[in-house]
């Protein structure tokens, strides 16, 4: 129990601080959690500026000039601390606060309490035979299982104002309510059956969604929830932007860590994409075809992010990057094949009597089989990115509406199960993306089989 | 038969129907390669590759019936 105690302390009371006010923030209301994160806040840094009081005060290097310092920063800051409770206490609601500001105190009784039980005799002599363990831990499920039901119950049959602002999992209920000041305005656990088939929106909650509800009646905030879908993925390309300037900003010979990482991606990219379009076409290809494959990657896994929100989940993000690879291919035809070769490709190439009585017929097929190229491509990135993020909805909400109270603001994440689909059918989309915009660019091509042939005719000499 | 009864009938059918298609295409095209596989075990990577692309291919009709779905259903 020292100094080190301390600092797990801050570190659990951050976690759980911010995990709990963003819950209160998307099922409660959106200031309720802010009061809740400043609560906390405030708390640690009352922690911090105290434990420096001590140690400055009390601890071995007590009397050098920077140790004065420390002392005269602690003591100065205590005022301005208060002063700051002062202001968030007119600003927001106390009780929020109030209970963020215990939250890291609460941490500390806990955490000194596992200590003790840990140290215990009763703990040791419970751990040393395992199935007297997992016995333990069963039946602490079970009484654990109950003790909710038995306080959801009492907390529905007699709604406390604390009740109804931490056990309610409404969102647009409370989002509508929001008009009237103070936490005890609706009764929302009144009607429980009710908490989750309000939802009216399809989807997982998201950083835009918390913004409007807050806003309700700013313009900007409308307009971020009407260009949604392209917030997330400017944000996202804005992202990647910075992650290749850091990981390219300083580049060594031999690469560790970050930039080892980044030139693992762009080097298996690379290779993948010169195998597919050949060695003499491939590289001019290799930025446009691999930014397309990370950037839809992102794209696709950001939904996973909680809080976040896959942009490729909308059909104008998936026809803008078809399109993209559509234009691409069509001016690479143009250039490489000049106007008149990019009409004879379209009339299949006709070189004899039977190709031209046919290339009436190749023309319309060929301009269709390139007008569907593009519908093709985003239709399948949408269907699966969709489908994922609905799937993955679904199961939350299966999750949350199978436990038999249905008032406790947390459920079973039956949707983790369902992850590793998430992931799968993501990379494979990105993938397959990819890899049919490199085989759209390599049909539009001059082919180079006569190379490929005489480097395997050399190979087989070789041998 | 009303539009509301005949979408939400026909809609899972519809798309049960794609699923059970692409799902036979997707059978012949994973056997396909797997014996290709295991025929030519130093030729893996081109047929995994050729096989991605195809099962895309098919995979993707299921999807179409999906997003019809999809458009299709607020008219329920």
């Amino acid at each position: 129990m020292g100094l080190e105690f301390l600092a797990r302390v801050r570190r659990t009371s951050t976690w759980l601080g911010g995990v709990v006010a963003l819950m209160a923030a998307t099922y409660v209301r959106p200031m309720l959690g802010l009061a809740f994160a400043a609560g906390v806040l405030w708390s640690l840094v009352n922690l911090q500026l105290l434990e420096r009081l001590v140690v400055s005060l009390v601890g071995e290097k007590r009397g050098t000039p920077t140790n004065v310092r420390r002392l005269a920063v602690a003591l100065l800051g205590m005022p301005v601390l208060f002063g700051a409770g002062w202001v968030l206490l007119e600003l927001l609601s106390p009780t929020a606060l109030l209970a963020g500001f215990l939250l890291p105190l609460a941490v500390i009784v806990a955490k000194a309490g596992t200590q003790v039980l840990l140290g215990s005799r009763a703990w040791r002599a419970l751990l040393t035979h395992r199935f007297r363990a997992a016995f333990a831990a069963l039946a602490l499920a079970v009484a654990t299982w109950f003790a909710l039901g038995a306080l959801t119950n009492a907390g529905s049959a007699t709604p406390t104002p604390e009740h109804a602002a931490t056990t309610t999992p409404s969102g647009p209920t409370a989002r509508d309510a929001q008009a009237a000041p103070g936490e005890a305005s609706h009764d929302a656990t009144a009607e429980p059956g009710e908490a989750n088939d309000n939802e009216k929106e399809q989807g997982f909650a998201n950083v835009i969604g918390l913004i409007v509800g807050a806003n309700p009646h700013a313009a900007w905030a409308h307009f971020l929830e009407h260009w949604e879908v392209l917030v997330f993925s400017i944000f996202i390309a804005l992202l990647l932007l910075v992650m290749a300037f850091v990981a390219s900003r300083n580049p060594q010979l031999v690469p560790s860590g970050f930039q080892n990482g980044v030139e693992l991606v762009v080097e298996g990219l690379s290779n993948f994409i010169i195998s597919i379009i050949g060695p003499k076409q491939g590289p001019r290809f290799v930025p446009f075809l691999g930014t397309l494959f990370v950037y839809i990657l992102s794209m696709n896994l950001f939904g996973l992010i909680p809080f976040m929100h896959s942009p490729t989940a909308s059909l104008n993000v998936t026809v803008a990057l078809a399109l993209t690879v559509f234009v691409y291919v069509q001016f690479i035809g143009f250039k490489e094949l000049g106007p008149l070769g990019w009409l004879d490709h379209m009339l299949g190439s006709p070189r004899d009597l039977t190709g031209w009585l046919l290339a009436p017929l190749m023309l319309p097929i060929h301009i269709l089989g390139e007008l569907a190229k593009p519908i093709s491509l985003s239709c399948r990135l949408l269907g699966i990115i969709f489908g994922k993020d609905m799937l993955l909805v679904a199961f939350a909400t299966l999750g949350v509406t199978m436990l038999p109270f249905k008032q406790l603001p947390f459920g079973v994440p039956m949707h983790a199960i369902f992850f590793p689909l998430a992931l799968l059918g993501s990379a494979l989309q990105a993938l397959v993306f990819t890899v049919l915009s490199s085989i759209y660019i390599l049909l539009m091509l001059p082919h180079e089989h006569h190379d490929e042939h005489g480097h395997e005719g050399d190979a087989q000499h070789a041998h | 038969m009303d539009l509301h009864a005949a979408l939400s009938l026909g809609l899972p059918i519809g798309i049960g129907i794609a699923a059970i298609g692409s799902g036979i295409g997707l059978g012949l095209i994973g056997q396909g390669a797997m014996q290709a596989i295991g025929r030519q075990p130093e030729a893996t990577g081109k047929i995994q590759l050729a096989m991605i692309i195809i099962a895309a291919l098919a995979e993707a009709l299921t999807i179409y019936a999906f997003v019809t779905m999809f458009l299709l259903q607020g008219k329920i």
